[in-house]
């Protein structure tokens, strides 16, 4: 039988923007949340996984050696992941692999971004042919033009209104304000979201995160480690990953410049893989689950994305909202952490971010945005070029 | 003297009057693809070498459409706000491009959209660097019933 792997505990460094400290800095601080959380030191862990960053040069991409240096290199192995906004997430699906192997018995899954102000630029280095070029250089279409397309395109096909996109801000701005973590600690109305600019039509600036610093730090045990530090572990039920399928018709950031229109297909693939491998691996479908964190890089997003993970049949998200399904007290509660809104995203962070909530929800640590009686929840988090990964915790 | 320049080479044609983006189909399976690929993408593909490139139809219907309103950042050098629409040609690939001959009120789902070649920016050097671009047919400004009678002969 599969070992069955334990969160020991969960760390973070608030979100926000903070001069002078770097990557390294930030998960460096969620490290030590989760050491201090977890009850064990960095001298217990045995192997770490890193979530690369893109913000830092050389530097980003060799994470895990920088983290490790800061915590004193103890020639335990440190493994980098680049998977764009799913990184976390994939960090934390290698570090359960490395558990379940039985090759190791407590591994780090961490992540610390410094992220640049405003549109997410493009990286240097890249074909000049290829479609993360031309997107930029030909057309000039930022990360949120892509999500515009597919809402606009939504409105028409399920009359998603301006109102609703509003709503999702409104809602996540409530439960934001009450996490200390957050960034963005103001209550908006759906009114005072309306009144935002206009970035990307539909997309307004407060219907879209921002970018920001943070880090996270997740640990995992054996079960049988588990139970030496505490009587109630909770439990990563599934952490499952997925990648693009193959004519699949969202306008996904950077694989493309042209998209297949009739498609058998279903949209943002990737995450309906990784989410039925992750159910199917859990045992839970997404009827029994009590919360979930969705990547609501706008507004957008957090209703697409509660379709594709099988809450709810394609064009219902917005009835659900309408009728406070998601809301807290609501049938599934979405992003009680305030979501991405109300943090903005650190990258390399985000998916362990997401856990991080998820695993304080089920311990009944979550203060004024507590879900009640919270068993199982879900995190999902998914990168440009179409890759997914999909967490299911319960205790 | 001042040049035209494509803001990036073989992605599409210009020069003999009628522009047309450049892209692929596989002879194995049929597919399309826009930029140019190497091998067909397609995983049930029987033989993904038998990729050669095509030019693809320029006439469409808009499938959507944004309005940018800050400018967007480096490598970028065109005008901003700026209108970007995916445009759906018969070779079932919504295109993404930038909108022209157009205002924002005029814009619906569904429309007539040809391809156009024009000047993105100019360089340092004054040469105007083209991009492709997508705007109305004429026939996009009458009421529905014109332009589908019109689809049928893409």
């Amino acid at each position: 039988m599969e070992k069955e792997v334990a969160i020991l505990g969960v760390g973070a460094h608030p979100w926000g923007k903070f001069p002078g400290k770097d990557f390294v800095d930030l998960a460096v601080a969620a490290a030590n949340k989760a050491f201090e959380d977890a009850g064990v030191g960095w001298k217990q862990i045995q192997a770490m996984v890193c979530a690369e960053t893109m913000w830092a040069g050389r530097a980003g991409l060799y994470a895990g050696q920088f983290i490790s240096r800061a915590l004193g290199s103890r020639g335990i192995p440190a493994v980098n992941v680049e998977n764009a906004c799913a990184s976390g997430a994939v960090a934390l699906a290698i570090a359960a692999m490395m558990i379940k192997s039985g090759m190791y018995d407590i591994v780090l899954a961490i992540g610390g971004d410094v992220s640049p102000e405003g549109f997410y630029p493009a990286l240097p280095g890249e074909d000049p042919l290829s479609p993360d070029s031309l997107r930029w250089t030909a057309i000039g279409a930022t990360n949120p033009v892509h999500w515009a397309l597919d809402c606009c395109r939504r409105m028409k096909e399920y009359g998603t209104t301006e109102i609703h996109l509003a709503k999702v801000k409104a809602k996540n701005s409530r439960y934001g304000a009450s996490n200390p973590l957050a960034r963005y600690k103001k209550v908006f109305t759906v009114e005072e979201v309306l009144n935002s600019p206009m970035v990307a039509f539909p997309l307004r600036l407060y219907e879209i995160c921002a970018t920001s610093d943070g880090g996270a730090a997740v640990i995992l045990s054996s079960m049988e480690v588990a139970r030496r530090y505490t009587r109630k572990p909770t439990i990563l039920a599934a952490a499952c990953l997925g990648n693009l399928v193959y004519g699949d018709p969202t306008v996904v950031i950077g694989s493309h410049i042209a998209y297949k229109v009739n498609s058998s297909v279903p949209m943002l693939s990737e995450s309906v893989e990784s989410s039925r491998r992750a159910y199917q691996e859990a045992g839970i479908g997404p009827q029994e689950l009590d919360l979930a964190e969705l990547p609501d890089n706008s507004s957008w997003h957090e209703l697409v994305y509660m379709e594709a993970l099988g809450f709810c049949r394609p064009g219902e998200a917005e009835t659900l909202l309408d009728q406070g399904a998601t809301e807290l007290g609501g049938k599934l509660p979405v992003n009680v952490s305030g979501g991405f809104s109300s943090f903005g995203e650190a990258v390399a962070a985000q998916g362990l971010l997401q856990v991080h909530e998820i695993v304080r929800q089920l311990r009944g640590e979550a203060g004024p945005r507590q879900v009640e009686n919270a068993k199982v929840g879900l995190a999902h988090a998914y990168g440009a070029q179409g890759n997914a990964g999909t967490i299911i915790v319960k205790r | 003297m001042k040049k035209q320049l494509p803001v990036a080479e073989g992605v599409f044609t210009w020069s003999s009057g009628k522009p047309h983006l450049i892209g692929s189909r596989c002879e194995a399976c049929g597919e399309y693809f826009f930029p140019k690929v190497k091998l067909c993408q397609n995983p049930d593909c029987p033989d993904k070498s038998r990729i050669k490139e095509t030019i693809l139809s320029r006439i469409g219907r808009l499938w959507s459409y944004t309005i940018q309103y800050y400018k967007p950042p480096f490598p970028y050098q065109g005008p901003a706000p700026l209108m970007i629409g995916l445009v759906e040609l018969p070779e079932n690939l919504k295109v993404m491009g930038q909108l022209t001959n157009c205002e924002e009120q005029d814009l619906r789902i569904g429309m007539e959209m040809e391809l156009v070649i024009e000047k993105l920016f100019e360089d340092q050097q004054g040469n105007e660097v083209l991009t492709w671009k997508f705007r109305p047919t004429r026939d996009a400004t009458k009421e529905g019933s014109s332009s589908e009678r019109k689809q049928g002969n893409l």
